[in-house]
């Protein structure tokens, strides 16, 4: 057996049945190992979208996925994606084709430092010199991106060790055995105590839920626990889709693009339980003010996160289902009504300052109206920019997923990252909603969806401009609109014919049930254009 | 605040790179390194001083501890610890100055490796800071080249 097919073999005994890539003739001999396996291959149209597809698959299937791309440009290609995964601690096992091992360091055709490149993108990385290696480093590599903290890994893996014969049987390991490695971690229980301690102390007790909690399966459970003691929670934007958005006891997304209301939810509490959030920039933009001010404990599976931006009063590390099913056995007293009562009063009284013109579609209305008209279980992929924003804000959660980029912010996630989550559960509705800048971005993977039959819905919200960086040019720079317009191409009409896709145009809120009603009911991969004011601001 | 921490990694190819990058990344300071292998070859020790707040310190410890080529971290007081740098200088000198400095290594157990008419090659080893003030008395003569291994620390208990 040579090292092209035992890397199939691993991939096959990991469970992996679908990988997106882009081949070359560096990872050639690989693709060779696919056409005589039954491990489907998924061509995208540019190696960075065949990262966030694998982010898109991983994300839904709550396992690590696979992408595969050939050596130099197609590895540097991919770069992006493997960041914008590590930002968001999504497991993706990458391989890339590398140049022979003999030419490694001579900068031949097509050879980039992969290892050296993705150092501070990937949470670990291999360069494999020796076939026989193959069967540990697979092992090991989905062992690393899918526990602990999640996250890309990287295999690097030249053509001629690709080609050459295992020296010995091929072998999968059971186990892993990595000295510098043990992501298992034991529930403090006398950390378990104060936080406790601290509940029942506490009078207005309030948790911020992040992505951690959705990457550790920890909905669930934390739901739980807020109902069996009346805790409320605001969320970041990775956490959204923690509680459905209509729970009594959500109050919003905090951060400086949030809910005034999830704000002040945060300064009029006493006590901030932070669960899977690293609580950056966005999120809390002056966190020792916080800390001076409210008692904290930070939950986190990793350790480096808590005391990173934030000094907490109670750091826990673990599992976010180990420890809430520990603080459930717990006896705490539920916090009041009145704490309740007094967010409700906070999220009732504020008012929203925008005015939207009836001549254009109501970004708002928008996203609420396409949220609550899709299927309960339905994913919605945001892309980036004031689409993003206003997805975050009015995204109406049920039981699906709501998932976008909120570490790295990568333009053009939303349409690869729709089809890597379409392609695991091909029976939920997956929308992709992107502005008029991030579509283009990753417009070229219509091709990828019309030839794979992959029925993803993408809607443009055009506002003709790179709308956030507008507002920010509104806000900061006396409105000098520099480099951010978008006019009025492409036609939109003709990209949707183009990959012969039907074609949905909404100009006017008033006409918006028709049209989304009409652009949900279409079974077949389709595109819709939303016209938006490019006045309309997110905040 | 210093921090000095004995850092046990795999002995592999990159790791290094790994490390520093991790610094380099983070904002974090290296005022030395020293690495070498252990008893173990498959085993590499380093010692790395670095300066900080406390929180940086922290974070220095849990950053690396998250690598997965770093098998152990352990951080040293530096109290409770031995520090060792050894420096190799060449210091200026003439017939008229040449058997003050002698002398001078003869007080503080510099060790001539070498005599030339213009310089004397000397070894020294101490804690860093003695290295330090050693570097003070010697750059009256005129220092010529210097190099330094960075300091190794071990826990005395």
């Amino acid at each position: 057996m040579i090292g092209a097919e035992a890397m199939i073999k691993c991939l096959e005994a990991e469970g992996i049945t679908k990988v997106f890539g882009y081949p070359g003739v560096a990872i050639a001999p690989f693709y060779e190992g696919l056409y005589n396996s039954s491990i489907e291959h998924i061509l995208v149209r540019q190696e960075q979208n065949a990262g966030h597809a694998a982010s898109g698959y991983a994300r839904v299937s709550r396992k690590p996925a696979v992408c595969v791309v050939t050596s130099g440009p197609g590895a540097t290609n991919l770069i992006t994606a493997l960041a914008t995964a590590y930002a968001d601690s999504i497991p993706i096992v990458a391989i890339s084709g590398q140049v022979s091992s003999e030419l490694l360091g001579r900068d031949v055709f097509q050879e980039a430092d992969m290892r050296g490149a993705t150092e501070s993108f990937v949470k670990y990385s291999y360069l494999v010199k020796d076939p026989d290696d193959i069967p540990r480093v697979f092992k090991e590599a989905f062992y690393i991106a899918s526990t602990g903290r999640k996250g890309p890994v990287l295999i690097d893996i030249p053509i001629d060790v690709q080609n050459r014969e295992l020296s010995k049987p091929f072998a999968y390991p059971e186990s892993v055995s990595i000295r510098g490695y043990k992501p298992e971690i034991k529930v403090n229980m006398g950390q378990i105590g104060k936080v406790v301690a601290a509940l029942n102390q506490a009078k207005k007790p309030l948790i911020c839920a992040g992505g951690g909690v959705i990457l550790g399966d920890g909905e669930g459970i934390l739901r739980r626990f807020c109902e069996k003691f009346s805790i409320p929670l605001v969320s970041t934007m990775m956490g959204i889709g923690v509680l459905p958005k209509k729970h009594p006891l959500y109050f919003g997304m905090l951060g400086n693009n949030g809910k005034p209301y999830a704000n002040k939810a945060v300064v009029r509490s006493d006590l901030l339980i932070i669960v899977g959030a690293r609580l950056a920039d966005r999120a809390i933009p002056k966190p020792e003010n916080l800390a001076q001010r409210v008692a904290i404990i930070h939950i986190d599976i990793d350790t480096a996160e808590i005391g990173k931006n934030l000094g907490p009063t109670i750091p826990l590390v673990g599992d976010v289902k180990d420890i809430f099913a520990a603080l459930m056995q717990e006896e705490i007293r539920p916090a009041g009504q009145a704490w309740i009562d007094e967010l409700e009063d906070i999220k009732h009284s504020t008012v929203d300052p925008r005015v939207f013109s009836d001549d254009w579609v109501n970004p708002n209305l928008l996203v609420q109206k396409l949220s609550e008209k899709m299927d309960d279980d339905a994913v919605y992929v945001a892309d980036v920019g004031q689409n993003q924003l206003w997805s975050a804000d009015n995204y109406v959660m049920k039981e699906g997923r709501f998932m976008t980029t909120g570490g790295m912010g990568t333009m053009g996630y939303s349409i690869p990252a729709a089809i890597g989550a379409k392609m695991y559960a091909p029976k939920r509705q997956t929308v992709a909603v992107c502005g008029d800048g991030s579509f283009q971005m990753s417009m070229n993977e219509l091709a990828t969806i019309r030839v794979g039959n992959i029925p993803v819905k993408v809607l443009v919200v055009k506002n003709r401009y790179l709308g956030l960086v507008r507002e920010y040019q509104y806000n900061t720079y006396d409105a000098h609109y520099e480099g951010v317009k978008l006019y009025d191409w492409p036609r939109y009409d003709k990209i949707a014919e183009a990959y012969d896709m039907p074609f949905f145009h909404c100009r006017t809120s008033a006409e918006l049930d028709g049209k989304l009603d009409a652009f949900l009911a279409c079974p077949d991969a389709c595109l819709m254009v939303c016209e938006v004011d490019s006045e309309d601001r997110v905040k | 605040m210093k921090g000095i921490f004995s850092v046990l990694v795999e002995n592999k190819d990159g790791v290094l790179s790994s490390i520093a990058g991790l610094f380099a990344r983070r904002g974090f300071n290296i005022d030395s390194l020293a690495v070498g292998e252990t008893d173990n070859r498959e085993i590499s020790s380093m010692t790395i001083v670095s300066t900080g707040d406390q929180r940086t310190i922290e974070q220095i410890e849990k950053q690396l501890n998250k690598k997965v080529d770093v098998i152990k971290v352990r951080r040293l007081s530096e109290q409770k610890c031995v520090t060792l740098e050894m420096m190799l200088v060449k210091v200026s000198c003439s017939a008229s100055t040449r058997s003050s400095l002698i002398e001078l290594c003869q007080i503080t157990g510099a060790k001539i490796m070498k005599v030339s008419p213009k310089y004397l090659l000397l070894e020294y080893h101490a804690d860093p800071e003695g290295v330090e003030d050693f570097i003070s008395l010697v750059k009256g003569y005129g220092i010529l080249e210097i190099q330094r291994t960075g300091a190794i620390a071990m826990e005395k208990s």
